[in-house]
């Protein structure tokens, strides 16, 4: 059904020109959060149908079949039937999902927010495993003899050694003759990035303070992906001490205690110095915050340890802070005053999730 | 056109003859039944065209696909056959059937091109509806030409969304007036009946009427392209009007057919149980919905033991009049029948009553009209300002005001003109206003009265 494919291609045109419109509303939302695959990212497809005249929710209810007294709520589930056995007609009023390349909702991002795209630094050299066939040697499998070389080099023999005859036009490669294809391994300019997602779990930092670093991350490592052919994330929680955890225990940790800040930057920095040195990789670090540090003594030696260690090999720092009930918002205001002119630090602050789009266009918007 | 269809199995055929001898003597009567097979996600396409392939091309029937393509390979939901009302009767066939299944398919189709030909909602259909979709695709692909995707499908959308404004009784009643007088007794109209509705067209236009849809075609300030895609919106809603109003019986006489086929004498025996299975499967009842082939092979059942004639309901009755013959206490008790409405306390559906004269009640009240609300339009130049005043006829069940005033922007925008909706919401009258842009609502007492008067 060839044009059904493009009925359907249309359609799919169309869910990528709503979503552009509605980026905004998806950007402070974390709807798309639990929908993102590998490559793809499924949208919620809603207010796409027509609109009709219809009965509204007031006029549920109806005639059903089955056992049950008065009063005896209806059974949702549907073990009682063989659903599958059913005519396909009766769909239900499930909401449809339509997958999109995460690339183009980077661009979708990039556009909304008018990002740039990242110089990456340096233009460091890598050899990729990769390569094409287009390289010739003189052994190797004859699965991948070149048949047109082989018969030119035969060919070029046959006159040179005056075997030639004209009139009976004969070529026998011999084992020297025989050209076979090679992998060439083309060095190709690589890029990779690494990104450390920083967040203070400590006790003020509460569910909504987390949803928006969630919804933030997400957007950001969105971006990164689309920027560099190999992206790696690192997540780091910290209260009085830092660990490195995945992703899941990222999101859903709720730990309680003190905060010290100094623990999460020594292990960022340990991190860069032993696997993700500055030669050869990208460096994002981004931390997240409601901005109580245990001590004054404390937020000094963070600062130490940005300006002196992390500042000089990272792309950029961020810093975002996330307004909370508890928290004073202080460790923002002694970045800012003490480091004022490092040009690759970014400090942000963010009331609420309407925030987040110019949190996000403030970290990305540098194009470092 | 059917390229990637093909011919039915040779497999297939000996028993598609036989079942369709079958079915001849137990007294169907059909048109040419055309099978073709197709995979499943082609028979998919197909009824995301409505069963015709060659329809205008819309991003509509793109979500429509892509949702039971969805819904395919999650295996929520598979098509095991799909008929079309024509001349002769194309039936697909899912070639991912088994061997069983097919000859269930092929007996059930029987029993739906018996009902196609022979029900009186289907009489006004045009039977060559293949070639005039085709024309219709063929027109609008033009109009694209012309003007564009994005005003064609803008304008489109508009259409569609007013889809439902037609009158269901309307080609029926025309039907019987041009009939009337015209034909020797006895005889059925011919083809292209349909284009009796055509008839409409032009001055005679008389308010008020329940096919809004044929008087924005006739009388709203269109370019040419817009009135006949509009005229092209129409006819196509016509057509599939009966599916809509017949969708128990046609489901149920099928059924019906097809399980007293099968069970009588084509089936092998390691059949018998995947039979049972799949019939069971197909006619169960899901609590809290109504299985249209549940629901009208009981009628059928039930009617054939009162020793009704069988073949004269299918003739003459719709869903809403069949049910309105049929269901009596007896019936709804052996059914268990129920009401259920949403719980205003738990906020969860529960089973109201037992009571058969309600039961009856709601299940007219979920039927009538083709299921959809009953819209009427009084005027078109509502207060001498050329505005459209429309009424929604309250049955007891409100409409979804968001929605009815997004359908009511559409319209503004295709008259060009302010145009009001008369509706019912928590017992009071309201007028509900768009001028295309903005939707405003207000109480409607005087109207309503100045309307009696």
């Amino acid at each position: 059904m060839f044009r059904i494919e493009r009925d359907r291609a249309r359609f799919r045109e169309i869910v990528r020109g709503r979503l552009r419109r509605d980026l905004r509303s998806f950007l402070s939302s974390s709807e798309l959060l639990g929908r993102r695959g590998e490559e793809t990212v499924s949208i919620p497809v809603t207010q796409i149908e027509t609109p009709r005249f219809k009965y509204g929710d007031n006029s549920e209810g109806g005639v059903g079949q089955g056992p049950g007294e008065a009063g005896e709520p209806l059974e949702a589930d549907e073990s009682q039937g063989d659903a599958a056995g059913g005519a396909g007609e009766q769909e239900g009023h499930h909401i449809l999902e339509v997958d999109v390349d995460l690339a183009e909702l980077a661009d979708m991002l990039g556009e909304e927010l008018e990002l740039p795209n990242i110089e990456p630094r340096g233009d460091r050299m890598l050899t990729s495993n990769g390569g094409s066939y287009s390289g010739i040697r003189r052994v190797g499998p004859k699965s991948l003899r070149h048949f047109r070389r082989t018969y030119r080099q035969a060919l070029k023999r046959t006159i040179a050694s005056g075997e030639w005859d004209p009139r009976r036009p004969s070529v026998i490669p011999t084992a020297e003759d025989e050209r076979i294809r090679c992998v060439k391994e083309q060095p190709k300019p690589e890029s990779s990035a690494v990104v450390f997602h920083i967040m203070d779990v400590s006790g003020s930092m509460g569910r909504e303070q987390k949803e928006i670093v969630r919804i933030k991350a997400f957007w950001i490592d969105t971006w990164l992906r689309k920027q560099y052919d190999n992206l790696e994330v690192v997540y780091v929680v910290h209260d009085a001490v830092a660990k490195i955890v995945d992703q899941e225990t990222f999101f859903h940790l709720r730990e309680s205690g003190g905060t010290k800040i100094s623990s999460a930057y020594d292990t960022c920095l340990s991190e860069i110095l032993e696997r993700y040195r500055p030669e050869e990789w990208n460096i994002y670090p981004f931390h997240y915050s409601d901005g109580d540090n245990w001590s004054a003594r404390d937020t000094e030696r963070c600062i130490a340890v940005l300006r002196d260690e992390i500042l000089p090999r990272v792309n950029q720092f961020c810093y975002g802070q996330v307004k909370s009930a508890y928290g004073s918002g202080q460790f923002k205001k002694d970045l800012d005053s003490a480091l004022p002119d490092e040009e690759g630090l970014v400090t942000w602050a963010v009331e609420d999730r309407d925030g987040i789009p110019d949190a996000i266009r403030a970290f990305l918007g540098k194009g470092r | 056109m059917m390229r990637q269809s093909s011919p039915i199995d040779p497999s297939l055929r000996p028993w598609a003859e036989r079942i369709e001898a079958l079915a001849r003597s137990a007294g169907l009567d059909f048109f040419d039944v055309v099978f073709e097979m197709v995979d499943p996600s082609q028979v998919n396409a197909l009824a995301a065209y409505g069963g015709f392939p060659v329809r205008y091309p819309s991003w509509r029937f793109g979500m429509e696909y892509e949702r039971m393509e969805k819904g395919r390979q999650w295996g929520l939901s598979k098509i095991y056959e799909l008929v079309i009302n024509t001349d002769p009767t194309y039936a697909y066939l899912v070639r991912s059937n088994s061997m069983m299944e097919q000859k269930l398919v092929m007996a059930h189709v029987f029993g739906h091109a018996d009902f196609f030909k022979h029900n009186a909602w289907f009489k006004p259909t045009d039977r060559g509806m293949l070639d005039r979709m085709a024309h219709h695709g063929s027109r609008i692909r033009r109009f694209v030409d012309a003007y564009g995707q994005e005003t064609v499908d803008r304008f489109l959308d508009q259409a569609i969304s007013l889809d439902n404004l037609i009158d269901p009784f309307l080609p029926a009643r025309e039907l019987a007036r041009s009939a009337d007088g015209l034909r020797p007794q006895g005889e059925a109209p011919r083809e292209r009946s349909f284009s009796s509705l055509e008839l409409h067209r032009g001055a005679g236009f008389k308010l008020p009427s329940y096919d809004v849809l044929g008087h924005l075609a006739e009388n709203a300030p269109l370019e040419p392209w817009q009135r006949e895609l509009l005229r092209i919106v129409r006819a196509e809603a016509y057509y599939f009007v009966p599916q809509r109003m017949t969708k128990i019986m046609n489901e149920g006489w099928a059924s019906f057919w097809h399980s007293r086929m099968l069970t009588h004498g084509l089936l092998e025996t390691d059949e018998i149980v995947d039979f049972a299975d799949c019939h069971s499967g197909a006619t169960a009842a899901v609590p809290g919905q109504l299985n249209p082939y549940k629901l009208g092979i009981e009628l059928f059942r039930y009617a054939e033991e009162k020793g009704m004639d069988l073949f004269k309901l299918r003739q003459v009755h719709n869903d809403t009049s069949f049910i309105d013959a049929l269901v009596d206490e007896e019936f709804a008790e052996r059914c268990s029948l129920f009401v259920y409405d949403r719980n205003p306390k738990s906020g969860a559906l529960e089973v109201a009553e037992r009571g058969w004269v309600e039961v009856k009640r709601r299940l007219l009240q979920g039927l009538s009209w083709g299921g959809t609300p009953r819209i009427e339009l009084l005027d078109d130049d509502y207060e001498g300002r050329g505005e459209l005043l429309l009424k929604h006829q309250f049955e007891g069940r409100e409409l979804d005001l968001s929605e009815a005033g997004e359908v009511l922007k559409n319209l503004a925008r295709l008259w060009r003109r302010p145009v009001h909706l008369l509706t019912t919401e928590r017992e009071e009258s309201r007028l509900v206003t768009s001028d295309g842009a903005e939707v405003s609502a207000a109480p409607a007492g005087e109207i309503e009265s100045s309307e009696a008067a």
